[in-house]
C-alpha cells in the first residue's frame, strides 16, 4: 500500500538526493497498483510489466525536476494508465512475430482471463477499462480522473456509467 | 457493486506477479544508479577515494613502492611504441570520439575534429558520419560540414545502415529506439515495448532495413523497419554488451560471459561461454570473430568457435576493438598504457603500437574507436 503523504514526500526528497533505499520505498509502495492497473487495462502481463516499468523509468528520469508537493502516485498513475490505453489501442496495429523454437521466447500471449471480472473488462473498450480501473481500483474521484486523462468530467461520468452497466450485465 | 468490484479487481490473479516486481526493480535501480543530472554521490565515495589516493602516494613515496611503480610501467604497454600516430598500417579511415569530440583519422595519420560530438558512426559507404551530442542527432560530411540536425532528448548510440541511397539511422532517444531516414526525414519511435537498453543497435547488411536491438529485459529483438514489425525476439540473454550482423547474415550477441550467434530467421546457431568479454566483432568477411577480454585478444572461426587463437595479451585492461576494412589488422585500445595496438592477424603476426593516444585527441579520457571504415 502507498505510504502516507509525509512518507511519500520524504522518499521523493531522499531519492532526489540520491538515496536508492528511498527510491526502493517508493517503488515498493507503488509498483503493485501500477502494475495491476496496467494489467487490468491491457490484459497482458508482459505488456503490463513493460508499461509499469517504463513509467517508473520515466519517474526516475524526471525525478530531479519533480515537485514534491504533488502526489507521486497520481503522477505515476497518469503515465501508467495513459500508456496502457495507448498500448491497448495500438495492439491490433502492431504485428509481432514470436518464434516458437526452443531458443527463443515464444510464450508471451495475453493471459487467458480466468476471472469473470477480467473477462467482462476485456469486452470493454480500453478507455472504458481505464476509467473503471482509476475509479474502482485506484479510487480516484471522477473529477480527478478527468484531470488525469485530460477529459471533460461529463465524458468521464458517461464512460463510467456505461462501463458499469456493461459490467453488471456480464458479472 | 462498488466495493465488491474493488475487491474483485484486487483479487484478479496476474501471472508472474512476484517475478515481475523483482525484474522491474532491477531495471529501475540500474537506471537510478546511471542517471546523471542532479546525481549526488554518497559521502563515503570521496572519502574512500581520498584514502585510496593517500595509500598510493604513501606506497609510491617509499623505496619499495618506487620499485613497484617502475615494474608496473614496464609491464604495461608495448615497448618501442611510436610516439604518435604517423600512419595506419593499412587502408581506410578511423572514426574516433574523445572528450573533445568526434574525429576522423586518415591513413596518413592526419586527424580532423568534426565537432563536439559524444558518439559517432560511419554511413555505410563512409561518405558521411552521424553523430550525437546532448539533445541532437547530426549528420556531417568528413570535413565536418553539417548536412542536417534533428533535435531529440538524450540522443545516444546512432548507427547508420542500409544501402546506396536508401539508408536509415537507428539511435536511442533516452530509452526509446528511433529510426530516421538517411536524409534526416521520417523519424519514428520504432521500439515498442519494452524500452531499449543502452546498447548500440545493429543494422543487417541486407536490402531490407532490418536491425537488432537489446531491450531492458535482457532480450534482443530483430525489427524490420520497412514493415514496422518485429521479425523475432530472443529469450532473455542477460547483460548484452554489443550486437553486430555479419556480412553473412549472422547476428552476434556479445554478453559478459558468452557469445551467441543467431541466424537471420531467429534460429540460434551456437553459443560459446568465455569469461570476461569486453567486446567482440565480426571480421569484414564474416568468417572470424575477434574477442576482446580484459587482458587478451582472441580470434575465433565462426564455423568452429571452440577453437580459438590468442593474438595478443597484456596487463592492465583493454577497451577498444576494431577490424581494418581488409580484415588483416585489429586495433585494440589499451588505456592503462595510453596506447593503441595494431595487430596483424593474417599471415605472420605483427604488432605496431602508438603511445600518448589521449593527448593526440585533445587530452582528457582515453578515446573511443567508433569504426574503421572503407577507404575514401
Amino acid at each position: 500500500m502507498p505510504g502516507s503523504g509525509r512518507d511519500e514526500r520524504a522518499w521523493v526528497r531522499g531519492a532526489q538526493a540520491g538515496s536508492a533505499s528511498d527510491l526502493e520505498a517508493l517503488f515498493r509502495a507503488h509498483w503493485p497498483r501500477a502494475f495491476r492497473a496496467a494489467y487490468l487495462v491491457v490484459h497482458d502481463s508482459a505488456a503490463a510489466e513493460d508499461i509499469a516499468q517504463e513509467s517508473f523509468l520515466a519517474a526516475v528520469r524526471a525525478l530531479d525536476g519533480f515537485d514534491r508537493r504533488r502526489p507521486f502516485g497520481a503522477w505515476l498513475h497518469r503515465i501508467v494508465v495513459n500508456r496502457a490505453i495507448d498500448w491497448a489501442r495500438a495492439r491490433a496495429l502492431r504485428a509481432e512475430v514470436e518464434l516458437q523454437d526452443g531458443f527463443v521466447a515464444g510464450a508471451e500471449r495475453a493471459a487467458a482471463p480466468g476471472d469473470d471480472v477480467l473477462r467482462a473488462l476485456a469486452a470493454l473498450p480500453p478507455d472504458h477499462r481505464a476509467v473503471i480501473v482509476l475509479r474502482h481500483l485506484l479510487e480516484y474521484t471522477p473529477g480527478e480522473i478527468a484531470e488525469l486523462l485530460e477529459l471533460p468530467r461529463g465524458t468521464v461520468n458517461s464512460r463510467l456509467r456505461r462501463a458499469l452497466d456493461q459490467l453488471k450485465e456480464r458479472v | 457493486m462498488k466495493s465488491d468490484l474493488r475487491r474483485r479487481l484486487e483479487r484478479v490473479e496476474i501471472p508472474d506477479e512476484h517475478d515481475t516486481r523483482v525484474r522491474a526493480w532491477e531495471v529501475v535501480e540500474r537506471a537510478f544508479a546511471e542517471r546523471e543530472p542532479g546525481r549526488r554521490r554518497t559521502p563515503a565515495r570521496p572519502l574512500l577515494a581520498l584514502v585510496a589516493a593517500a595509500a598510493v602516494i604513501a606506497a609510491v613515496a617509499s623505496p619499495p613502492g618506487r620499485a613497484l611503480l617502475g615494474s608496473v610501467r614496464e609491464a604495461i604497454g608495448v615497448e618501442r611504441a611510436e610516439p604518435a600516430l604517423f600512419s595506419l598500417p593499412t587502408g581506410g579511415r578511423l572514426l574516433v570520439s574523445s572528450d573533445a569530440g568526434a574525429w576522423i583519422v586518415q591513413r596518413d595519420g592526419s586527424r580532423r575534429l568534426l565537432g563536439p560530438y559524444r558518439e559517432a558512426s560511419w554511413s555505410p559507404r563512409g561518405l558521411y558520419v552521424v553523430a550525437s551530442g546532448g539533445d541532437e542527432l547530426t549528420a556531417v560530411d568528413p570535413k565536418g560540414t553539417v548536412r542536417w540536425k534533428l533535435a531529440r532528448r538524450d540522443v545516444r548510440l546512432p548507427r547508420w545502415g542500409g544501402r546506396e541511397l536508401d539508408t536509415r539511422i537507428a539511435y536511442l532517444a533516452g530509452s526509446r529506439l528511433h529510426v530516421v531516414a538517411g536524409d534526416g526525414t521520417g523519424d519514428v519511435d520504432a521500439g515498442g515495448m519494452p524500452a531499449a537498453a543502452r546498447v548500440a543497435p545493429a543494422w543487417w547488411h541486407a536490402r531490407r532495413h532490418v536491425l537488432a536491438y537489446a531491450d531492458t529485459r535482457g532480450r534482443v529483438a530483430v525489427y524490420d523497419a520497412d514493415a514496422g514489425a518485429l521479425r523475432f525476439r530472443t529469450g532473455r540473454i542477460g547483460d548484452v554488451l554489443g550486437l553486430e550482423w555479419s556480412s553473412r547474415a549472422r547476428l552476434l550477441i556479445v554478453g559478459r560471459n558468452a557469445l551467441t550467434v543467431y541466424g537471420a530467421q531467429g534460429q540460434r546457431v551456437w553459443r560459446v561461454r568465455l569469461p570476461g568479454i569486453v567486446a567482440a566483432r565480426f571480421s569484414p568477411d564474416g568468417r572470424r570473430i575477434a574477442v576482446l577480454r580484459r587482458q587478451d585478444v582472441l580470434v575465433l572461426d565462426v564455423h568452429r568457435p571452440r577453437g580459438r587463437r590468442t593474438v595478443f595479451a597484456g596487463s592492465g585492461a583493454f577497451r577498444e576493438l576494431a577490424w581494418s576494412p581488409d580484415g588483416d589488422w585489429l586495433l585494440v585500445g589499451w588505456p592503462a598504457a595510453d596506447q593503441w595496438v595494431f595487430i596483424r592477424v593474417t599471415r605472420a603476426r605483427r604488432i605496431r603500437a602508438v603511445s600518448d593516444v589521449s593527448a593526440q585527441f585533445g587530452g582528457g579520457g582515453f578515446p573511443r574507436v567508433e569504426g574503421w571504415c572503407c577507404p575514401p
